[in-house]
């Protein structure tokens, strides 16, 4: 496909610019580790106090839930967020629009350019913690570990689709921080981030199950844990594709509205 | 042949949030939005032919922007018709980006942490310019704009002269057909704004680029376009030829004297110059004169041996003078009026 070629110059422009604010870049992932390494301290406590298992999950298994959470965390950072948002405020879009590519594959290939690099970085870094804290579980065999592999790029593709919905507000409001603060806040209760899901009372968990974000960060970890059975793997991964569809899908539809009835400054 | 751009009853109306002024106001905006309809754009027609350059004048808010964003597919018309180059630019938005070249003076297109020859690296990809063309139309750019010492330099670290020359540069690579400049030279000193200029005009000269400009500058109107449309609250209020538009509504020039001591007698002055207004304050004296009856020479030669001159200056009229003149209608395209309104004007008063 000849059209491809410059969603592929996108992303590698973009993987540039991450090595341009490389201080950023380490800065973050700093802060990052210390987070990692103190969720690590909370929970040995926690499982000093239960030896065994809890919600299912031995010590071990709770070490790599909380790599997986830290890894998928890396990936797509705020800066997507922030930058698509800013260009959408300050009237950028009109720039955009002038020029023969499609916005949000656009948006996309520009989200994935640095994600090679911030995985690399995030896997080196797991390993590293994990080799301090005396190990962590490994996916049992490598078809488990095939199917994680493609249930966090799904999760990557609904962060991305999400990111480039709440994005799409800034057309209407200029208060989009409140609104990727708010983002953030729900993310991160309900796609598991801070504490598996099976630790929520039943009726938290559905609400959770219905929607998309524990598709970005519990389905991988349970795939890489093997908390699933074949079928509810099958199912769990399912999900993923149709909210990857559905929210790439809407945040078209979104743009498409968008440019109908925006006003770009100027007259 | 079909005109390369044309327009028919092409509309634009905008929906302006209104707000009462205060707190209350801004909390009764909070609960119940009021809005009302702004025509930025009011039924226009406009054809454009291959190779014309045209300057797309008009005061702040006027409509010149919405146009253009229209005719690059940006925003989409609330109704009328529009085709450039064979398409409805909405619909077909990347095709029709393809054909069209887009400097907006006031928002760069490069990238702002990189190399000003990655963004044109990137540039080439996304118009899929074949790399001999490529390097042909690099090559010839940077020695014309200049733009070899800035080359590897991020975006966000170059001048303004610096980025518009990159971005001008930028927007041709893929040899549009048609060139849409929106207030290019903004902001820019007379040297850059010369070596664009010369740029813009090379391109419609020998490559027969249609270029469509909008600006406050008469500078950049006269060296690069031939013809002049005049919008205004959404209208067009003119749309002609450059020469018979600057003949008619542009042919007062005003020539400043710069005075040793007080004129003594304004009446002869007066006397000897009567199709002149002429007005004094002080030290200061200004003949405004129309440059067909009179050369600057004639006005200088009748006022010189009256006073005691230091210096002196010609004032041409400004684009935004232009405007206001047809749009009031204060002349009109009919030699045989002028005499009678030319006493109309306002009184020359020398700038204190």
């Amino acid at each position: 496909m000849s059209g491809l070629r410059k969603y592929v110059s996108f992303a590698r422009t973009s993987l540039e610019i991450t090595f341009v604010y490389r201080a950023g870049f380490v800065l973050n992932m700093i802060g990052t580790i210390f987070y990692v390494v103190a969720m690590f301290y909370l929970w040995q406590t926690v499982f000093l106090g239960n030896p065994g298992s809890l919600g299912g999950f031995t010590w071990p298994e709770m070490k790599a839930y909380i790599l997986v959470s830290f890894l998928l965390s890396s990936l797509l950072t705020w800066y997507d967020e922030w930058v698509m948002s800013q260009d959408i405020r300050e009237g950028y879009v009109a720039v955009d629009l002038a020029r023969p590519f499609d916005f949000q594959a656009s948006r996309f290939a520009r989200a994935m350019g640095p994600i090679i690099f911030e995985a690399t970085s995030a896997v080196g870094v797991a390993a590293v913690v994990a080799l301090v804290f005396g190990g962590a579980a490994l996916p049992a065999d490598p078809g488990r570990a095939a199917l994680f592999v493609v249930s966090c790029a799904l999760a990557t593709i609904i962060k991305f689709g999400l990111v480039y919905c709440v994005s799409m507000t800034a057309f209407w409001t200029t208060s989009i921080e409140g609104i990727m603060v708010g983002r953030s806040a729900i993310q991160n209760i309900f796609s598991g981030a801070l504490i598996p899901l099976v630790f929520f009372p039943d009726w938290l968990q559905s609400v959770a199950a219905v929607l998309p974000f524990q598709a970005m960060i519990s389905t991988p970890a349970l795939v890489y844990l093997g908390k699933l059975d074949a079928q509810s793997t099958a199912v769990a991964i399912g999900v993923q594709v149709v909210w990857a569809v559905g929210l790439l899908f809407l945040g078209r539809l979104a743009f498409r509205q968008a440019v109908k009835v925006v006003t770009i400054h100027g007259g | 042949m079909p005109p390369l751009i044309e327009a028919h009853g092409l509309t634009k109306k905008f929906r302006q949030a209104v707000k009462e002024p205060g707190l209350a106001g801004a909390l009764k905006h909070f609960f119940v939005r009021q809005y009302r309809d702004k025509l930025a754009v009011d039924h226009i027609d406009l054809a454009i032919e291959p190779g014309e350059s045209v300057a797309y004048l008009g005061p702040n808010g006027a409509g010149k922007s919405t146009t253009i964003k229209m005719l690059t597919g940006i925003l989409v018309p609330s109704s009328g018709s529009l085709i450039v180059n064979g398409l409805v630019p909405y619909e077909k938005r990347q095709r029709n980006a393809r054909n069209i070249g887009v400097v907006f003076g006031q928002r760069t297109q490069l990238w702002w942490d990189i190399p000003v020859v990655e963004s044109f690296n990137l540039a080439r990809d996304m118009y899929e310019i074949p790399a001999d063309r490529y390097k042909k139309n690099l090559g010839e750019f940077t020695e014309m704009l200049g733009l070899a010492e800035f080359m590897n330099v991020p975006a966000a670290k170059i001048s303004l002269g610096q980025r518009m020359r990159a971005d001008l540069c930028m927007a041709l690579l893929h040899d549009p057909r048609i060139l849409y400049l929106d207030e290019p030279t903004i902001g820019l000193d007379i040297a850059v704004k010369d070596s664009i200029r010369k740029f813009v005009r090379a391109r419609v000269e020998e490559y027969g680029t249609t270029v469509m400009l909008t600006t406050h500058d008469l500078g950049d109107i006269e060296d690069i376009c031939r013809r002049i449309v005049i919008i205004d609250n959404g209208k067009i209020i003119h749309d002609g030829d450059l020469a018979t538009l600057k003949d008619t509504y542009a042919r007062d020039r005003v020539i400043h004297f710069q005075l040793a001591r007080p004129a003594e007698s304004m009446a002869a002055i007066c006397q000897k110059l009567p199709a002149c207004e002429v007005a004094s304050d002080g030290l200061r004296l200004s003949v405004r004169f129309d440059r067909f009856e009179h050369a600057a020479g004639e006005i200088a030669g009748a006022v010189m041996p009256l006073v005691e001159v230091i210096d002196f200056r010609i004032d041409e009229p400004e684009v935004e003078d232009l405007i206001r003149r047809v749009y009031l209608g204060q002349l009109s395209l009919a030699p045989g009026d002028e005499p009678e309104l030319r006493s109309a004007k306002p009184a020359v008063v020398a700038e204190a």
